[in-house]
């Protein structure tokens, strides 16, 4: 569960993030809203790069901002970002090893890679250098970078950017997957309404840093608010 | 079912299994590198060859800050420098064995080069080249007042005029051609060393924060850590090519040590490639073994720096792997027409 309360940051004069309350408890949540509504700044500010000028944010009850970037990812926190960062002369392997290497117990990582690959279905091109893969494939290193160690909070930056539907709807198999495989809640940054609509049972709109909408998602994309801000209807 | 879990699980293995073989490469080549020279070289070119080796191990550190974290370190040769004075300052006043000299000359550099390190945990670019080229200013300010020990009194260790010793050879490399296999010898460990830390853990994580800070620390990396570590380990390679070079002769000229020096040496990494081990054998070769070859064509050595400005020109324009990438380009060609035959 997160749960954020009272959240401002602040770049110069303005507040990409202003006064923000609200609290996902869903287990696959989702983030939407427009061009530089704040969200990628959220992720931002859950992942430790963003420090806010006032507010909280706890995770399961514990404080988030109190810990260093570092501290929170070897807590459970795992992020992909929006452009996606594969190593190009890293194997598939080597990048989620690189992961490994820092948050899983030596005897124990060859065993996480290896259920990582097994999940993300890349077995097959483990020994391949990024620089070789395809976006689809990219996106799945990413995703198998986050399920590695012990996360408890997945943040995906609109991890199915620029894929096919029929890509995107395996990686959305695969979102959905995780709650019970790996005992992690995810928050998903997406454009794509339908992605965000089949795969997340709860759903927040951020419009210019405030909140706009927080509920069950079918009821939240039927909010009159949210189709004139955000689907761009009258 | 079985049978296809099995079959899936093989290339992971395959890939765990891949990491030591690969590190073969070094000692194989070296045996080969080490054995024409010894078949072929007189004294001349022994002794050119020999400071190339050693020369090579310092290259190698630079290869990792360079090309592993793209950071730029302009005071090498001030590292191999101090390297050189703790041996022979070591060897001087306690006659051990080499190898302790040897290591006592890698541990200090090493602890200096994490010292001169600390400006790149906040600077890049231009910033951090500027502090290391200052610094190694500073050395070479130093090192032409000090000179470097030879046998005499005190904290320096210098000798006025009579009583200069050279620093005897290692017990089993006295002669020539013993002590460039010895030097061989420390420099294939040296660069496998090196080597290991590319492939493994170390390697890993200067690849992510060579892809951006924000991301290594996402993946758990210690971001200070592994640049430090990076900095203590091409001081250390840098300490022990100092050493293995004052014993090739026994004593170290202080002038030899300029802030050129540690340019010319950054410059010549990049000709002979920072991606590929072998890059730093190329660039020790190329810093000692061209010299020697102009010298004995009868050629001014200085032309040599005019061969090195264009080759570096060459290699920025349009090689940015360096010889040894190219090197690695063909290699690889070769290799998919031979196994293109084979393909379906
Ligand atoms: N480091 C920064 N310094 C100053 N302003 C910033 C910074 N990062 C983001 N902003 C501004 O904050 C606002 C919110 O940006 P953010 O990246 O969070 O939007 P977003 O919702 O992720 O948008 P998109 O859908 O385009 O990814 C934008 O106006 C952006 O210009
Ligand atoms: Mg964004």
């Amino acid at each position: 569960m997160i749960a954020i309360d009272n959240l401002v940051v602040q770049f110069g004069g303005v507040k990409p993030i202003n006064q923000l309350t609200a609290t996902l408890t869903a287990p696959v949540a989702g983030l939407i809203g427009p061009n530089g509504a704040g969200k990628t700044t959220l992720l931002n500010v859950l992942s430790g790069f963003v420090r806010p000028v006032q507010g909280s944010v706890a995770l399961n009850g514990n404080g988030l901002l109190e810990m260093t970037p570092l501290q929170r990812v070897r807590a459970g926190l795992r992020r992909s970002f929006q452009t996606e960062q594969v190593v190009e002369d890293l194997t598939v392997a080597d990048n989620l090893a690189a992961i490994a290497d820092h948050i899983v117990p030596s005897p124990q990582r060859a065993e996480a890679v290896d259920r990582a690959l097994a999940f993300i279905g890349l077995r097959p091109v483990a020994d391949k250098l990024g620089q070789s893969l395809n976006l689809f494939q990219r996106r799945l290193v990413e995703l198998g970078k986050c399920v590695i160690g012990k996360p408890s909070l997945i943040l995906l930056d609109e991890p199915a950017a620029g894929l096919t539907d029929e890509e995107g709807g395996a990686l959305r198999e695969l979102v959905l997957r995780i709650p019970t495989e790996f005992s992690a809640q995810v928050l998903v940054i997406d454009h794509d309404v339908e992605l965000i609509r089949a795969m997340c049972s709860e759903t927040m709109v951020l419009d210019y840093g405030k909140l706009l909408a927080l509920g069950p998602t079918e009821t939240v994309l039927a909010d009159p608010d949210v189709r004139r801000a955000y689907l761009g209807e009258l | 079912m079985a049978s296809e879990h099995v079959a899936q699980v093989v290339p992971r293995s395959m890939s765990i299994a891949r990491l030591p073989m690969s590190l073969l490469q070094v000692p194989a080549t070296m045996i080969v590198f080490a054995g024409v020279t010894v078949l072929f070289a007189n004294s001349f070119w022994l002794s050119a060859a020999t400071a190339a080796v050693a020369l090579s191990l310092s290259v190698v550190g630079l290869a990792i800050l360079y090309g592993q974290l793209g950071l730029v370190s302009l005071c090498q040769f001030a590292l191999v420098g101090v390297g050189g004075w703790v041996a022979l300052r070591v060897g001087h006043a306690f006659h051990p064995p080499f190898e302790i000299s040897l290591l006592a000359g890698g541990i200090v550099a090493s602890i200096v080069g994490l010292v001169f390190g600390i400006p790149a945990l906040r600077l890049r670019g231009l910033y951090l080249a500027l502090v290391t080229l200052m610094l190694a200013g500073a050395f070479q300010i130093v090192i032409s007042a000090w000179g470097f020990p030879d046998g005499g009194p005190g904290f320096l260790g210098r000798a006025d005029g009579s009583g200069r010793a050279m620093l005897p050879r290692p017990d089993l490399a006295q002669g020539a051609v013993a002590y460039f296999v010895y030097v061989c010898v420390a420099a294939t460990v040296g660069l496998m060393i090196a080597q290991w830390h590319k492939l493994a853990k170390p390697g890993r994580a200067w690849a992510l924060i060579r892809k951006g800070e924000t991301v290594a620390i996402s993946s758990g990396v210690s971001v200070l850590v592994f640049k430090a570590w990076a900095f203590a380990l091409s001081g250390f390679l840098a300490g022990l090519s100092g050493a293995l070079l004052a014993d090739n002769v026994g004593q170290l000229d202080g002038r030899a040590f300029g802030a050129f020096e540690s340019l010319n040496l950054f410059a010549l990494a990049i000709v002979g490639g920072v991606y590929n081990w072998y890059g730093a054998l190329i660039a020790g070769l190329l810093l000692r073994a061209l010299p020697a070859l102009l010298t004995d064509l009868g050629i001014d050595g200085y032309v040599t720096i005019g061969i090195f400005g264009v080759a570096l020109f060459h290699a920025l324009a349009t090689a940015p792997a360096g010889i040894a990438g190219q090197i690695a380009g063909i290699v690889a060609r070769v290799r998919i027409r031979i196994m293109g035959g084979r393909a379906p």
